[in-house]
């Protein structure tokens, strides 16, 4: 049988391929090399499905491809892991980025976009930059890539370098993340040191050697004789800076909402399988040391709880369409990591899934109306769409109802599963509980927003004369938004585990068992192994394991109703009105995002200030020094350039002397004269 | 293979090269109207490249290694022929092939060029004889036949004042030099009671009370050893000849001779003053050189900063680089385990420096040769005139240097490696603290030829003629110092073994 693993590299080098023809030739391409991406994509799905189909046939890959700088203490190495984890993560990316790309051709090419062939290429590199982050074996060769997928967001993000917007947006996403990324940097250097390697897998790897060092049957460094939990637990921050930027989680959450500005495809791309993405899978690829550190877990929880939370209040007043969708997508990675800190792993990888499906459906789903509208965002100038755009309502409303974690749409089965994991795991640890709760208590708000979304848009009467008219959208709209409908209504299936506990079926949680190496993986990275090194015991409510899940799942669906409801009161009529004005001086606040950005500007010229000093200290102390030393070598120069004076006799006489010198110093040093 | 031939074939590359300077002279005598520049030229190259080929031939095939029996000693012990000896000659013919390639631009209109050649390539057997004297009375022989020709090269331009007098002033401080050194070997001579090396370091390990005289001829020999590397204090020769001579001359001075001296100073040292009797009798040349290294680079560095012509400045950079090839000898300690590798890195830095250093000058040759000046300024706007040449150059220039991602990194590396893993951390950092400020004048010479514009918008007119020979020079010259990176394993490995055998 042929070797799926031998076209892992493939997978990457596709998308990369069409990013090189789309640079080189778009412009001689047909549809500015729009079908060389797809087909570049269609391609890497296929083999994604075939490697993930190998690793089911219990197989998994982990080998180091290409070592490009080799030393006595580490090598810097490329290489490939496939294990059950990036293989799902293969296929999320690739199918997401084919859908992505063939709805470009609605968005893009049909609406006469210019510069089609840098924007393929933009999509491409993107993609490839993602899936060579995805199969990366070792922390260094993630970070490469995770640049690589910061600078394919910026160039994205910027696409419209004309208008004024987008690169200021850009510049934010750059920096904002850059920010977080110098800790991850920091960090990588830090694994180095301490294990001599940053491989995520295998015997030797930096997870294995930190468990081993744990229990005391490895040695490791440690700066100044650190405590190693200590060490530990700073090395897991600092890559977590990293993650913080990436997945804008708070506080270095404020460049994705301006990363709107990029094309509406570009958006779903970002949110829903590459960049944001890659941030909660760092995590999840090197669990298995940050679940050696519960003082670094407690902190992910806590962020991913209060992010879920604070994310969403932004949402509810916001009126323009993809800035809620924005905000909900830093509270559903908020919900991610909330699940990671609680030890829920596979609660964790099953909302990254389901999330990818249903906020690309959104996305793509809020493009379909842009596209109507004619480029027009804000939803108090839409309305009664539901009639004109079926599909896409239909579609949407299935995104919708899987965001806001309503029964039995995909959403509310990862939703229910990163709360309970929070919520067994939280009876023991209060850090946790108050996760928990924020969590839960940004269910309604989600539903909410949500809703007031969908009804503003799509119901009621119109509001303008666009949306009595809106614009017919075509197949390749409508095609990624059915094949994402579908996803989006029955992902959850794939992990039906509050059914099994009720009703004892045995064998439906397949996530769970796929990610347990139950078919194929790699020893050492399973849900399993996570479980068993990681710090959490479990705790129940009334009714021991099942009653906890009932009332838990009860809990968060009434929630999750509630603010549905109070949607459909406040909007789902003919002519809504703002009711925010009841919120009173929140509303300002909210509106103004908590005041963030100009907290962080406010922090930035503060640095600057520091800055300030430190250019003082390097102008005057720093250059002085050099400058002192450069005019006393050119003084110095000048003295000796007079002792050659030209007169021969005068150097007779110096080099006489010079040898008289010598044999002086050694003379006398050596006793000859005695 | 090697002990197939009979022993006196290991002189093939001095031999090779003295015949075809012997070959020159004769044509030039008998049949004045017979030669021509390139003829001339031609048969100069052809000669060296021929000892080039069978020094690498040897080296390859292992003559004189310590791998087959050691060094093949003939003439009574007077001449060892080893691997030292080989990589030097190396060295050697190589420079002397470029120079002489490159001489046939340079002195297209000279009315009688053949002199020239013959007097190179006898310098040049002077060297390769330097290269395997095991003798100090050889040693003294063969520098006086290095010595001799190259007067006779630096004033070549007979007309020329600055020419003239340069050669003079070569001459008389050679002469002091010269002087001092032979007084040195006789007193070496007077204590051990002989000249052969293996015999004068018998010598010094029995010295009793005369090992002040040992000292006092010992510290001369340095001295003589410092004229011809032109290290401080006999170095006030080097600017006046570098910049009064032909500037292939400079080159070929700068490289080869240098190199020159520095193969009788590792030799000698090692061989006939060995370090474990020497320091035992109370003579401590190790620290010597090491003043000397610490003087010779920081003076040489200084004042090429200051310099406004290129060619001076390069001159000065060649006594600077003198200090640093010094290290090779002033980093070692008795029975140190990094001798050989700090002296093998010194040697393959004066190897790769016969390339960058060689093709430097030939470049200010070409300057000369178009007839743009010889300042800083002068050479504003270059490239844009010889973008090729101005390109070599700057390779020159940064590997000097000692910049990634050239040759010059690699050997000045090692050889600072070598000096810190020996224990001389502080020569190391003077190394390292001068080379920045080399940085600062070498660059001056790449902006101006890149960035700078021309003193005036006639000032490149000038540059009409295309000197091929002298270009092929230099862009060879560029491609090795290049090459040299990814080839530096073998060099540092023959270096490191060549002078591991000696100690």
């Amino acid at each position: 049988m042929v070797n799926a693993f031998a076209y892992v590299p493939a997978v990457v080098l596709l998308p990369f391929v069409s990013f090189l023809v789309a640079l080189g030739a778009g412009r001689y391409l047909p549809k500015g090399g729009a079908f060389g991406g797809i087909a570049a994509t269609a391609g890497s799905f296929l083999l994604s499905v075939w490697v993930a189909a190998t690793v089911a046939g219990g197989r998994a890959y982990n080998e180091t491809v290409y070592t490009w700088a080799g030393g006595d203490q580490f090598e810097l190495t490329f290489g490939l892991l496939v294990d059950p984890l990036s293989a799902l993560m293969l296929v999320i990316v690739t199918l997401v980025a084919l859908l992505v790309h063939v709805f470009s051709l609605g968005y893009m090419n049909d609406e006469g976009e210019t510069g089609l062939p840098r924007y393929y290429a933009g999509l491409g590199l993107f993609t490839a930059s993602m899936l060579g982050f995805v199969v990366a074996d070792n922390l260094l060769m993630a970070f490469m890539f995770f640049e690589l997928v910061g600078l394919c967001s910026y160039l994205l993000i910027g696409f419209h370098f004309r208008e004024p917007g987008p690169p200021s947006a850009a510049k934010k996403a750059f920096l904002v993340t850059r920010f977080g990324d110098y800790f991850f940097l920091v960090g990588v250097v830090a694994v180095f040191a301490t294990f001599g390697t940053a491989a995520f897998a295998g015997d030797g790897s930096f997870p294995a050697l930190a468990e081993a060092a744990l229990e005391g049957s490895a040695d490791v460094w440690t700066p100044g004789g650190l405590e190693l939990g200590t060490w530990l637990t700073v090395v897991g921050l600092l890559v977590l800076g990293g993650v913080v930027g990436k997945s804008a989680q708070f506080p270095l959450h404020t460049w994705l909402p301006d990363a709107m500005e990029g094309p509406t495809p570009v958006s779903a791309l970002i949110h829903a399988a590459t960049m944001v993405a890659a941030g909660v899978y760092l995590v999840a690829r090197m669990y298995g040391f940050y679940a050696l550190t519960p003082t670094t877990l407690g902190v992910i929880a806590f962020i991913g709880g209060f992010t879920a939370l604070f994310a969403a209040t932004m949402g509810v007043v916001k009126d323009e369409l993809k800035q809620v969708l924005a905000y909900s997508t830093i509270s559903q990675y908020g919900y991610m990591m909330l699940a990671l800190g609680a030890g829920g792993y596979v609660a964790a990888v099953f909302h990254l899934t389901t999330h990818a499906f249903f906020k690309a459906l959104l996305f793509l789903g809020a493009g379909s109306v842009i596209i109507a509208m004619h480029h027009n965002e804000d939803m108090w100038d839409m309305g009664g769409l539901k009639s004109k755009l079926p599909v896409t309502y239909y579609t949407f409303l299935a995104g919708s109802l899987a965001l806001a974690g309503i029964f039995p749409f995909a959403g509310f089965w990862s939703k229910d599963e990163v709360l309970y994991e929070a919520l067994v795991h939280g009876l023991n640890d209060p850090l946790l509980l108050g996760g928990y709760l924020m969590g839960l208590l940004a269910v309604p708000v989600t539903a909410f927003y949500t809703f007031r979304m969908v009804f503003l848009t799509f119901h009621g009467d119109p509001r303008t004369e666009t949306a009595r008219d809106p614009e017919p959208v075509r197949w390749n709209v409508k095609g990624p938004l059915m094949v994402l409908g579908t996803l989006a209504v029955g992902t959850g299936l794939i992990n039906m585990v509050p059914v099994q506990k009720v009703f004892g079926l045995e064998g439906i949680d397949y996530l769970h068992r796929w990610l347990d190496n139950e078919w194929g993986g790699i020893a050492g990275l399973s849900s399993h192994h996570y479980a068993d090194i990681g710090p959490y015991s479990s705790g129940y409510l009334v009714g021991g394991e099942t009653g906890t899940v009932l009332v838990g799942a009860a809990v968060s669906l009434g929630l999750a109703l509630a603010g549905l409801g109070l949607a459909w009161r406040f909007y789902n009529v003919a002519s809504p009105t703002e009711h925010t004005a009841a919120l009173g001086g929140i509303k300002d606040v909210l509106y103004n995002n908590y005041y963030l950005d100009e907290l962080q500007v406010w922090i930035a010229y503060r640095t600057a200030d520091i800055a300030g000093g430190a250019d003082t200290f390097d102008q005057g102390i720093i250059d002085g020094v050099v400058n002192g030393i450069s005019s006393v070598s050119l003084a110095g120069g000048g003295r000796i350039r007079r002792i050659q004076t030209g007169v021969v006799s005068e150097y007779a006489a110096m080099l006489t002397l010079g040898l008289i010198a010598l044999l002086v110093v050694l003379g006398v040093g050596g006793g000859w004269f005695l | 293979m090697y002990n197939a031939l009979p022993p006196w074939t290991a002189l093939a590359p001095a031999l090779l090269l003295g015949l075809t300077g012997l070959a020159l002279l004769l044509v030039d005598t008998i049949r004045p109207r017979s030669r021509s520049n390139t003829s001339m030229a031609v048969v100069g190259a052809l000669g060296a490249l021929a000892s080039l080929a069978v020094t690498v031939w040897f080296v390859a095939a292992g003559t004189g290694s310590a791998d087959t029996g050691g060094g093949i000693t003939l003439f009574a012990d007077a001449i060892t022929v080893d691997t030292l000896s080989l990589f030097f000659t190396a060295i050697f013919a190589s420079v002397t092939s470029l120079v002489v390639v490159a001489a046939h631009d340079y002195f297209h209109d000279h009315e009688n060029p053949a002199a020239f050649y013959s007097l190179t390539l006898f310098a040049a057997t002077g060297m390769a004889l330097l290269a395997v004297a095991n003798s100090l009375a050889v040693v003294f022989v063969a520098l006086e036949m290095v010595s001799l020709p190259s007067y006779a090269l630096v004033a070549f331009l007979k007309t020329n004042r600055g020419s003239v007098e340069a050669g003079l002033k070569y001459f008389l401080v050679g002469a002091l030099s010269s002087a001092v050194f032979l007084f040195g070997i006789s007193l070496v001579y007077a204590v051990t009671g002989s000249l052969i090396f293996a015999e004068v370091a018998a010598g010094i390990g029995s010295l009793g009370d005369l090992a002040g005289i040992a000292g006092i001829g010992i510290v001369m020999i340095v001295g003589g050893v410092a004229f011809k590397t032109a290290s401080v204090p006999f170095h006030f020769w080097a600017p006046e000849a570098y910049e009064g001579a032909p500037a292939p001359v400079s080159a070929f001075l700068s490289s080869a001779s240098k190199a020159a001296g520095f193969v009788v100073a590792f030799r000698v040292f090692t061989e006939a003053f060995p370090l474990g009797a020497s320091v035992s009798a109370e003579i401590n040349w190790v620290l010597a050189f090491g003043v000397l290294a610490a003087v010779t680079m920081t003076l040489g560095n200084f004042a090429a900063a200051v310099q406004e012509e290129v060619k001076r400045m390069l001159a000065y950079s060649s006594i600077g680089h003198a200090g640093y090839a010094l290290i090779g000898l002033a980093a070692l300690s008795a029975g140190g385990s990094g001798n050989g590798a700090v002296m093998g890195a010194a040697m393959a830095h004066l190897f790769v420096y016969g390339f960058m250093n060689t093709g430097a000058f030939l470049f200010v040759a070409m300057a000369e040769r178009w007839g743009v000046g010889r300042t800083f300024e002068e050479y504003g706007g270059l490239a844009r005139r010889a973008p090729v040449a101005c390109t070599a150059m700057a390779v020159f220039m940064f590997s000097l240097a000692g910049l990634p991602p050239f040759a010059g990194f690699f050997s000045k590396y090692f050889l600072f490696m070598g000096a810190i893993d020996n224990g001389f951390i502080w020569l190391a950092a003077l190394g390292a603290v001068n080379s920045v400020i080399s940085l600062y004048y070498y660059s001056r010479v790449v902006k101006a030829m890149f960035l700078d514009d021309p003193t005036t918008p006639s000032a490149l007119d000038t540059i009409d003629a295309r000197p091929t020979a002298l270009y092929a020079a230099v862009v060879f010259a560029a491609v090795a110092t290049v090459l040299l990176l990814p080839g530096f394993g073998p060099v540092i490995e023959t270096a490191e073994a060549a002078a591991s055998a000696l100690f």
